[in-house]
Formats: structure tokens, C-alpha cells, sequence
């Protein structure tokens, strides 16, 4: 307070005559209010905050209020109590595909780390025509997922794509990716080669910025190249795996796009999301779409907290 | 010669006169007078070209009443959110409200009753109006009513078929080759158990032969769409030939619905036919299990497929038309679905209450479903209208394939389903959409193997009763 206090011109308690006239005597102008040292840091959070209400607080709790109700969209919301979270207790589809969710992560995440870090690896030696190579690894990133999720499923396509005809081609069987023992995992290779670049470029930054005479010594050590990679490359990059897991683990719960391109959640590929989507906004069962939602958004907070914990462990003890 | 000619000419002007009265009894544009209000109405159009072809009827519509009509095009599977959301908050957006039959309940109490509408704007009153649904088709005209009010009129119908690849079924080494396997004769079949010795008789490998020739490709029995989009009406087709439904409507003496009762019947015809179902698809593609109507028609255009047991027969024209360009000289042949009763319905117009202009929509309405627009609807556009008087006409040149086959199984069709329609539950619950969609998925697990049958079942019964005692004021009951 008192380094702020000698350049205070606000309406603070701190400022002179209850903050209603700067020292000139005259009222402060609204900008001269928002942008003083006392008032600044608020006037940038402020708005974030407003946002943040609006677009996130108000629809997380309207949520929770219609979860408590029931309503599809005619008349007004019946309150119903605890109704819709005891249907879903007993709801199996919705447990099935809570846990399908959690099987598409963990596969995902897994394939996705491994192959980000063999092609990081790979693109940190130097070679001819990287910056090509990197350049068409982005390819995937840039294009819409629905679009992309399409592409693969005209390309899959039993009779006529491009991919059976390869294989029939050279003298093997058709194979029909959406069957509903292998369809979940085609849903994961598309998503996977849609996203394993991001984990490559970023372990690639991290990688680029490895202290190099770290590494020098073990090698004078005579320490082998898996060794050096067991014991310094993984360890300095486990902050920013700890980063991938996290910032994948979020966005592969709210898992859409591919399902809408090809399956629609059918052939053993519903996942939460879609559970939520279609309860609330194709049956218009509002009030058990919500309580679907809140449960979901629960179990993501968890999650995110749990491995936000481990995602600072990690950069501590990487410091 | 002369004289003749003369005879000819006479019988010409004495018909005349009753040909252009036929024709003046069916209303058209020319009927519409003169509309007070003229602020621009909004519609629904499905996307597609074939439905492209009405855009010209509704500027005619424009330019003869002066009323603008802002035309949405919306895909199908996308029209009861869109519109859910606006009548449901009564936003007023579309006036001209595009219905699928089965949530005309549902929405009763955000449209208007069209013979209320027609008491005000129309100068023959509700009469005039009832003179008109004279010419369509009853049990169509039923499946848009609400409690006994007409709600919607219908633009085009989808009553399901089954199609047959006819010159398949007409190859006399086919017709040997079957009866000497299965001891009867080929014919369009009518039950389950003739669909699956068929499926069985013509899935076929490579190499081998049909009617004669060897195959370059592999050919499937049957083609369905067990895919998680619309396998609920084939079920329903499945399930109505066993003289069942979803639910059983319980009427009191007057004829008033009394309650909803999922009966131990529902529930075993729907296990029986769903097990029929999945039992249907060995001899069906792989990619059955997340196909819809679309797929169907490319399975039956392009060859690759013999017969369809449940498909919507307003897509006959789009398939047939890729099968003779693709496979020549065959031939689609139309024919109720085994057990004789399949999906009815039509996608109708209603209007909405929360209309800033009732009285052009009520109008545009009419003209929507009227002869005019119903001939270019099935000529131009291919889609099956429900006036039963244009399918008459179209019915009597039998060489006018594929309409005239279209428009002779509609006619028979029409009649058959009549007396069963009021009854069924999709037609008479406010739950209907909500339950339809949940269907959807329920089924599909089934036919997939993501659910046993039994769980499927147990899990649409739980549901059905969960949405409809939310929903639906009417009590709804399972009989243990």
C-alpha cells in the first residue's frame, strides 16, 4: 500500500477527499480510475471475470438447477429432486460409455506420447528437407476434426475406400474398420493421427532445449545412449509430458468430432459426450442431459486436479 | 374419316368441361385470395435436389400474393432440434413448421388446429378444407392429427416397401434354382422365414453365378440399415407385422385414451423381432450394422444387393435410377414388407402458433400440399405425395414405370395401414420424439451385439416409461 499510497490519485480510502476529486481538484475521468496502480490489475481481471460468469458460471449452474428438474422444453422445468441422478446411477449406456471414455484416453494418450517422442527424437537429428517433414506433420493439426473424421471414414469404407482397395490390392481381405469389436479403436487411430504432431512438436521444443553439456558429460561418463535417455532426456521432459497428458486428457474427454463424422456413437463407440449431447439436445431430455453433464463435468475436475498435482510434482522436481 | 373425326371432336368438347371440373374441385394457386397480411412468412425445406424443385412453386406463390416466403433448407435428421427450440420458447421464427408425423402430438399444443385456421381465413370455411383432404390419403392424414384435430397436412410420405430386384426374382433359372433348394416357389416374400431363405438363397460370392453369370463382385441377400439413424422403423415394421407395437394403446369405452401399457406381447414381439432382425443380417453387408437409407440405395443401385425387406419407398426413383445405369436392363419391383404393415408417415406442414402471419402460412400451406405441387413433388422431385387422386391418375399408365408401380402400391398401401394408424402409440403420445430418438440407439445395440436382446428390451421398456411419465400427461404402465 505504501509504495502505491504517494502516487495514489484514486477514490481509494487511501486517496484524499473520499476519493471523489484528484489533487488538481477535479473528479478523475473513468479511464484515470481503471488505469491508477491501485485499480489496474483489476481492470484487466475484470472483464475476464464478467466473461467467465456469463459463458461458464451461469450455464455451469443453470445446468446444475435443471439437473434438479425436469423439463423438455414445453412449459415450465417440474422440480423432480433427485430423480435424474438416481435414473443415472442405473443408467448402464452411460456408465458404459464413462468408461469407454476413460479406455479412449489412456490409448490415445499412450499411443500419442510414444509416437510424438520417437518422431521428436527422430526430427532433433539434423537432416535433409526437416522443415518439409515438419511442415506436412502440421497438416493434420490444421484441418477441422469433422472434416478429417470424414475423410477417414470415406476412406475406410467397406466396399468402396480407398484403404480395402489397397488391401484387396495386394491379395489380402477386406477389413470392415467399423465393427463394433474394432470400430473404438478406429475412432482412437483417427484421433491419434490427427493429434500425435502436437506431442512431437512440443517434446521436440523441449528437446531443443535440453542443456547439451549435460549430456556431454554423460557421454565422456560412458554413459549409453539409453541410459542418457533414461536418466536425463525423460526426466527433463516430464514436465511437458505431464503438460501433454494434461492439456490431451481435457480436450480427448470432450471427444465429438470424430463420432459425429463416422459412428454417431454407434457400433460400442458412445462416448460421455455424446451420451450428453444426445440426451439433452436431440431427445431434448433437458433435465437428465443435465445431471448426465454435471456428473461428467465432476469426474473432468477430478481428473484435471489429480493430474494437475502431478503436473506440478513434476515441474518441482524438474526445477 | 370425317365422320369420325367429328365423333372425336364432340367427345372432346363433352369431355372437356368435366375434365376442367375434375380439375377445378382440387384446389390450386389460383384458389388462393387475396391475403391481408404480408409480412413475409418463413418455411422449412429439406435439403436435396429433388426438393430444389419446389422453389419455383413457392416464388409463384410469391409473386401471386405478394407474400415473400424465406425458405430454410434444412438436412432431415436436423429438423427437430432446429424447430423444437423455436416453437418450444415461441419464438415465432418459422411460421410454415416442418413436421415428421410422429411428433405431431408433441408439438399439438404449439400449432394451430388447420380447421381453426381455415374458419377464419378460408371463404368456404372448414368445409373447404375437408373437401380437399378428401383426396388424401386417410391413414396419412391420421398420422397428422392430435387428439382428433388435424395439426399438419402431408407434403410427401414415407411408407416403407421392400424392394426386389424384379428381374432377379422373374429369371427363370433363379425361380428353378430356388424351388429345387427350398421347395417352394420365388416370390416377393411375406414372412420372416421366406425373407431369410431368400437372404440365404442370393448372398453369393464372386465367381459364382446369377441368372446365369458369373458375378464380379460379391452380392449380398438383403440390404437393411441397422446403423444408429433410423433401424427403429424398420423395427416398428417388424414389430406392427406381428400384429404388436412399442407400447398398446388403452382406450376407454369412449374411445378416449385411458393409459399406456407396455404389455408382455410388446415385449416379446419386439425380442422376436429383433432376434429376426439380427438373424437377417449374416446374409447382409458388414457395413449394415452403421448403414442407413442412403447406403441401402447404393447396396441396391449398384447390384450389390437383391432385395431390401424395409426401406422408405419414396427413395424407389433415386435407387432405381442408379440400378439401370449401373446394372442394365434391371428393374426395381415394389412390394409390402413381410407381415404386410410397414412404417407409416409423412414429413407434413403445420403452422406454427406463435405465427406473426397465420393467415399466408395457412395459405401456403395449402398450396404445399395441394395437386400442383403434389405432381411436381412426385415427377420432378421423386418423393411420394399422399393425394390419393394424383396416384390414381399416375397409377393407370402401366408402362409409366417406376411411377405407376410407386403409385399402385401407395393406393393399396394406404388402405391397408388405414384402420391400424389411430391406434399405434408414436401417433398418439407427446413422448414420441423423445422416445424415437432414444430408439434409435436402444435398437441399434441390439443389432450390433453391444446389448443382448433381452438387455435392449429391458432397457426400452425402462426408458420408454422414464420419458413418457415426464412427458406425456397420459399415465404409461409395464405389465409385469
Amino acid at each position: 500500500m505504501g509504495r502505491h499510497a504517494s502516487a495514489d490519485f484514486s477514490m481509494g480510502p487511501a486517496g484524499v477527499e473520499s476519493g471523489a476529486q484528484t489533487k488538481r481538484g477535479r473528479r478523475p475521468t473513468i479511464w484515470e480510475t481503471l488505469t491508477n496502480e491501485r485499480n489496474f490489475r483489476w481492470t484487466l481481471v475484470v472483464p475476464l471475470l464478467v466473461l467467465l460468469v456469463i459463458f461458464a458460471f451461469y450455464p455451469l449452474f443453470y445446468s446444475m438447477y435443471f439437473s434438479f428438474h425436469d423439463w423438455g422444453m414445453q412449459g415450465s422445468p417440474v422440480f423432480s429432486g433427485l430423480r435424474n441422478y438416481r435414473q443415472l446411477v442405473h443408467d448402464t449406456t452411460f456408465w458404459v460409455a464413462f468408461g469407454r471414455t476413460i479406455e479412449v484416453l489412456v490409448i490415445c494418450i499412450t499411443i500419442e506420447l510414444l509416437l510424438g517422442l520417437g518422431v521428436a527424437l527422430l526430427w532433433n537429428r539434423e537432416f535433409k528437407g526437416q522443415n518439409i517433414v515438419r511442415g506436412l506433420a502440421l497438416l493434420p493439426l490444421l484441418v477441422a476434426p469433422l472434416t478429417l473424421s470424414l475423410l477417414w471414414y470415406f476412406l475406410l469404407d467397406f466396399n468402396f475406400g480407398a484403404v480395402n482397395q489397397l488391401l484387396g490390392a495386394m491379395g489380402f481381405d477386406k477389413v470392415y474398420w467399423w465393427a463394433p469389436n474394432k470400430a473404438l479403436f478406429t475412432i482412437c487411430f483417427i484421433t491419434i493421427w490427427q493429434w500425435f504432431p502436437f506431442s512431437a512438436f512440443v517434446l521436440l521444443a523441449g528437446l531443443k532445449s535440453l542443456p547439451k553439456d549435460v549430456f556431454e558429460a554423460a557421454r565422456v561418463d560412458g554413459g549409453s545412449s539409453f541410459y542418457t535417455f533414461r536418466r536425463l532426456t525423460l526426466p527433463m521432459l516430464s514436465p511437458l509430458i505431464m503438460i501433454i497428458i494434461v492439456l490431451r486428457a481435457m480436450w480427448l474427454i470432450r471427444l465429438m468430432d470424430p463420432l459425429f463424422g463416422t459412428t454417431r456413437g454407434a457400433v460400442n463407440t458412445e462416448l460421455l459426450d455424446w451420451i450428453v449431447y444426445r440426451t439433452g439436445f436431440v431427445m431434448f431430455d433437458i433435465g437428465y442431459g443435465s445431471a448426465m453433464a454435471v456428473v461428467s463435468w465432476a469426474a473432468t475436475m477430478v481428473l484435471c486436479l489429480i493430474m494437475f498435482r502431478q503436473l506440478m510434482n513434476s515441474m518441482r522436481a524438474g526445477r | 374419316m370425317k365422320r369420325m373425326i367429328a365423333v372425336l371432336l364432340c367427345l372432346s368438347f363433352m369431355l372437356l368441361p368435366w375434365v376442367a371440373q375434375a380439375q377445378a374441385d382440387k384446389f390450386g394457386l389460383d384458389d388462393v385470395p387475396k391475403i391481408q397480411n404480408t409480412k413475409p412468412i418463413t418455411m422449412v425445406l429439406e435439403t436435396g435436389e429433388g426438393y430444389s424443385r419446389m422453389l419455383p412453386a413457392i416464388e409463384a406463390f410469391t409473386k401471386k400474393t405478394g407474400v415473400k416466403v424465406n425458405v430454410e433448407r434444412i438436412a432431415s435428421s436436423g429438423v427437430y432440434g432446429k424447430e423444437n427450440v423455436e416453437l418450444m420458447a415461441g419464438t415465432g421464427y418459422y411460421d410454415l413448421v416442418y413436421v415428421e408425423t410422429s411428433w405431431t402430438t408433441e408439438w399439438s399444443d404449439y400449432l394451430y388446429d388447420l380447421d381453426e385456421l381455415a374458419n377464419k381465413y378460408d371463404p368456404g370455411k372448414a368445409a373447404a378444407l375437408q373437401k380437399e383432404l378428401a383426396f388424401m390419403a386417410p391413414s396419412i392424414l391420421m398420422c397428422g392429427k392430435a387428439y382428433g384435430k388435424q395439426m399438419v397436412l402431408p407434403f410427401y410420405t414415407f411408407d416403407m416397401c421392400m424392394w426386389v430386384r424384379q428381374d432377379v426374382f422373374d429369371d427363370p433359372t433363379e425361380k428353378a434354382n430356388f424351388k429345387k433348394k427350398y421347395g417352394y416357389d420365388l416370390k416377393p416374400a411375406t414372412t420372416e422365414k421366406e425373407l431369410k431363405d431368400q437372404g440365404e438363397f442370393f448372398t453369393r460370392k464372386k465367381g459364382e453365378l446369377l441368372k446365369g453369370k458369373p458375378l464380379t463382385h460379391d452380392i449380398y441377400g438383403l440390404s437393411m440399415q441397422a446403423g444408429a439413424y433410423q433401424c427403429n422403423d424398420e423395427t416398428s415394421a417388424r414389430l406392427w407385422a406381428r400384429g404388436q407395437d412399442w407400447v398398446t394403446v388403452v382406450r376407454d369405452d369412449k374411445g378416449n385414451i385411458k393409459e399406456f401399457v407396455i404389455t408382455k406381447a410388446n415385449k416379446e414381439a419386439l425380442k422376436a423381432a429383433l432376434q429376426d432382425y439380427k438373424d437377417e443380417l449374416k446374409y447382409d453387408s458388414p457395413s449394415a450394422i452403421t448403414a442407413n437409407f442412403d447406403f441401402v440405395v447404393a447396396q441396391m443401385g449398384n447390384g450389390n444387393a437383391i432385395i431390401c425387406p424395409t426401406i422408405w419407398a419414396n427413395c424407389t426413383v433415386w435407387a432405381d435410377g442408379i440400378l439401370r445405369e449401373k446394372v442394365p436392363g434391371a428393374k426395381i419391383g415394389v412390394y409390402p414388407s413381410p407381415g404386410g404393415r410397414p412404417y407409416t408417415g409423412a414429413w407434413s406442414y403445420g403452422i406454427a402458433k406463435a405465427s406473426k402471419n397465420p393467415e399466408a402460412a395457412y395459405w401456403l400451406l395449402r398450396y404445399l400440399t395441394s395437386y400442383e405441387c403434389a405432381q411436381i413433388i412426385f415427377k420432378e422431385g421423386g418423393m411420394v405425395p399422399a393425394r390419393v387422386d394424383l396416384m390414381t391418375e399416375v397409377a393407370k399408365d402401366k408402362n409409366n414405370y417406376p411411377y405407376a408401380m410407386l403409385a399402385d402400391y401407395h393406393i393399396n398401401i394406404w388402405k391397408t395401414m388405414a384402420p391400424h394408424i389411430p391406434n399405434y402409440w408414436y401417433f398418439n403420445t407427446k413422448a414420441g420424439g423423445k422416445v424415437y430418438d432414444m430408439q434409435i440407439y436402444a435398437v441399434s445395440k441390439a443389432l450390433t451385439g453391444e446389448m443382448t436382446i433381452d438387455q435392449t428390451v429391458e432397457s426400452i421398456t425402462k426408458q420408454t416409461l422414464e420419458l413418457t411419465s415426464k412427458f406425456d400427461k397420459i399415465p404409461i404402465r409395464e405389465e409385469k
